[in-house]
């Protein structure tokens, strides 16, 4: 090969590389997925999954124990009650993994061949069965043991929520604009019910149907039988699940702003709060207090009347939802310089987690 | 991604590709279509400027064919200013502008790859790429009615890379098309050259070679939308230059680009 050949090859290779680095892979990096029980956090964060002790914040262990870059994570991992940690992988490869939550070790993966897109979503363990749905719009139902329990449910749209359950039926929303209603057989219960916008976050369970909120800027609430009506609008959209607490609905949207509905009176509660950025992470309450995580990185703590008892500054952009393990509340920044960070009812900061590389 | 980059390239792009794709229904296949319309569109706004690069080259190979082109370098073979001299001079003389092959190719660059990162941002496939696509759509679209965008078209999902199974064994048609287009593209643009020591026409040749595998590979790899768009602009490219009543066809031939015509002097600039 004589040097102008290989000039215009090397040219032509750079271009590709220039290409490729400057467009981004097809298959991105998101914001981490989080879970906890009393002794780990369990996070869902690029190639690994961690278990971090939630007393220290220490590293327990990873998994896999080496990253592999055909696997990405970033659904919040789901803890069952026969002591499995489940977790599906988004990355080029997209198996669906069960871990020993104390140590790491992997029970079994699936790769679920059928499946076509990743596991954006968390899967719901109901009656001794997984029902996990897929960016590729299915629902697939799976054994304990790993090992496909029914066919797979064609929702239609990306399934990026985990279903919620009243403990018969299943609710699935889906960025197809609707929300649908499955019973444990797996056969689904009327029309599809349309939200006017996709929904991206889980329904919340209510005594007598479910409250879903969605890019229609609305929230929704659903009975069972389908019948639907909205019961609050905004004037953003709704990322995030609304948070029921009692008679009264919490819920944000990416205006930044918080709302607190009175259920019984259809009112709301005080005039909409809006801290510092656009809200996509779901509320948590947690006794007497409301926590709401900004895109701008704060953590705020809010009473029942709306009132700003603290904020923190956390850092990076914050948009996954806190969640509470014993006395801490424990947060999860995107694009920070830690991953986990947790924080005492006062609002003190007790440790951060930064992995190793 | 520069916030510049953002605003002016992709964002602009971006919208256009959406406000098409609402203008078609956002149905299935529909993204699809907007992304073959949008690329039909690209093409008429650059027309000028292909029109310009190939007016450019073909000068630049009527020059090489040129016998008193051809004299000089013979005559001035180890004086490589002096050639330069002449060259600058014939340029001058015959109003042949050096750049007017190679400065449209640049000026489209960044339309290529913007519109690359329009495809693949309008699919967006993680929350995160979808809370960055929701904050790039002007209020004047219907966001929440298009959003998600419905990437399925024919067979393929526009936001993956594409391929049949046949047999268990992945074929990537698309990657095939894009390599095949790509090489007859090339082949029809390539002009016959009279000249043994004509760089551009050997350059050409090996480009005519390492493009439809460099985008061939491209296409295997990324998001079939990629791949819709390199063999829709490759059809209208081919379209345009056999317009123009210069497409080479006999160079699609084997031997075909064997060199025949004889040098001939090319008029000057009156």
């Amino acid at each position: 090969m004589n040097t102008k050949r290989l000039t215009l090859f090397i040219l032509l290779a750079l271009g590709v590389i220039f290409l490729s680095a400057c467009s981004g892979q097809p298959l991105a990096n998101n914001w981490p997925g989080l879970a906890t029980d009393t002794e780990h956090a369990y996070l869902a964060a690029g190639n690994f999954v961690y278990a971090v002790d939630v007393n220290s914040g220490k590293e327990v262990w990873r998994y896999p124990p080496e990253a592999d870059n055909k696997l990405l994570f970033y659904a919040n991992p789901v803890l069952t009650a026969d002591g499995q940690l489940l977790i599906g992988s988004t990355g080029t490869e997209h198996p669906f993994i069960s871990l020993d939550p104390a140590t790491g070790k992997e029970n079994w993966a699936e790769n679920f061949t059928k499946s076509k897109g990743g596991w954006v979503a968390s899967p719901l363990v109901l009656n001794e069965k997984i029902y996990a749905p897929n960016a590729d719009g299915f629902l697939y139902i799976i054994d304990l043991n790993g090992k496909e329990a029914a066919a797979p449910i064609q929702l239609g749209g990306a399934l990026w929520s985990a279903p919620s359950t009243d403990g018969t039926l299943l609710y699935v929303t889906s960025l197809d604009h609707h929300l649908h209603v499955i019973d444990s057989s797996g056969n689904e219960l009327n029309e599809p019910v349309d939200l006017g916008g996709a929904a991206p976050s889980t329904a919340t369970i209510g005594s007598d149907g479910v409250y879903v909120g969605s890019f229609a800027s609305t929230v929704e609430f659903i009975k069972s039988n389908g019948s639907h009506e909205a019961i609050a609008t905004t004037e953003n959209w709704i990322w995030g699940s609304p948070l029921l607490d009692g008679e009264t609905l919490y819920y944000a949207d990416l205006d930044g702003k918080v709302f607190s509905l009175d259920l019984a009176t259809g009112r709301q509660n005080w005039d909409a709060v809006q801290p510092d950025g656009p809200i996509v992470a779901s509320l948590l309450a947690v006794g007497d207090q409301i926590y709401v995580a900004t895109e701008d990185g704060t953590l705020l703590a809010l009473d029942r009347d709306g009132e700003i008892v603290w904020e923190k500054t956390v850092g990076g952009k914050i948009y996954t939802t806190p969640v509470i393990s014993g006395e801490l509340i424990l947060v999860a920044p995107y694009q920070a310089e830690f991953v986990l960070a947790a924080y005492d009812a006062a609002g003190k900061q007790s440790w951060t987690f930064a992995p190793e590389k | 991604m520069s916030l510049l980059w953002q605003n002016i390239i992709i964002s602009p792009m971006t919208n256009l590709l959406l406000w098409i794709y609402d203008l078609l229904g956002h149905g299935p296949h529909m993204f699809g279509l907007a992304i073959i319309l949008f690329t039909v569109l690209i093409k008429l706004i650059t027309w000028p400027l292909n029109a310009s690069q190939v007016k450019g080259a073909q000068a630049m190979q009527e020059l090489q064919n040129d016998k008193e082109w051809q004299d000089i370098q013979k005559k001035y073979a180890k004086d490589r200013e002096k050639i330069a001299q002449e060259q600058m001079r014939i340029y001058k003389e015959r109003g042949i502008n050096p750049f007017a092959s190679c400065l449209p190719t640049l000026v489209q660059f960044p339309i290529i790859i913007g519109l690359y990162q329009s495809i693949t941002h309008a699919l967006s496939v993680t929350p995160f790429d979808m809370l960055k696509l929701a904050r790039t759509i002007y209020p004047f679209q219907n966001a929440q009615e298009i959003i998600p965008l419905n990437s399925t078209f024919l067979w393929m999902d526009l936001g993956r890379p594409e391929a049949i199974q046949i047999l268990g064994f992945g074929l990537p048609t698309l990657a095939l098309i894009v390599a095949l287009t790509t090489y007859v593209q090339s082949k029809l643009t390539m002009p016959t050259s009279t000249n043994p020591n004509d760089q551009t026409a050997q350059m050409t040749k090996m480009m005519s070679i390492y493009m439809p595998l460099m985008l061939g590979w491209f296409a295997l790899n990324f998001a079939s939308g990629i791949a819709i768009y390199f063999i829709t602009s490759n059809l209208l490219g081919i379209a345009q230059y056999a317009a123009t009543g210069r497409a080479n066809w006999r160079n699609l031939l084997p031997g075909g680009d064997k060199t025949t015509k004889q040098p001939q002097p090319i008029s000057k600039k009156k």
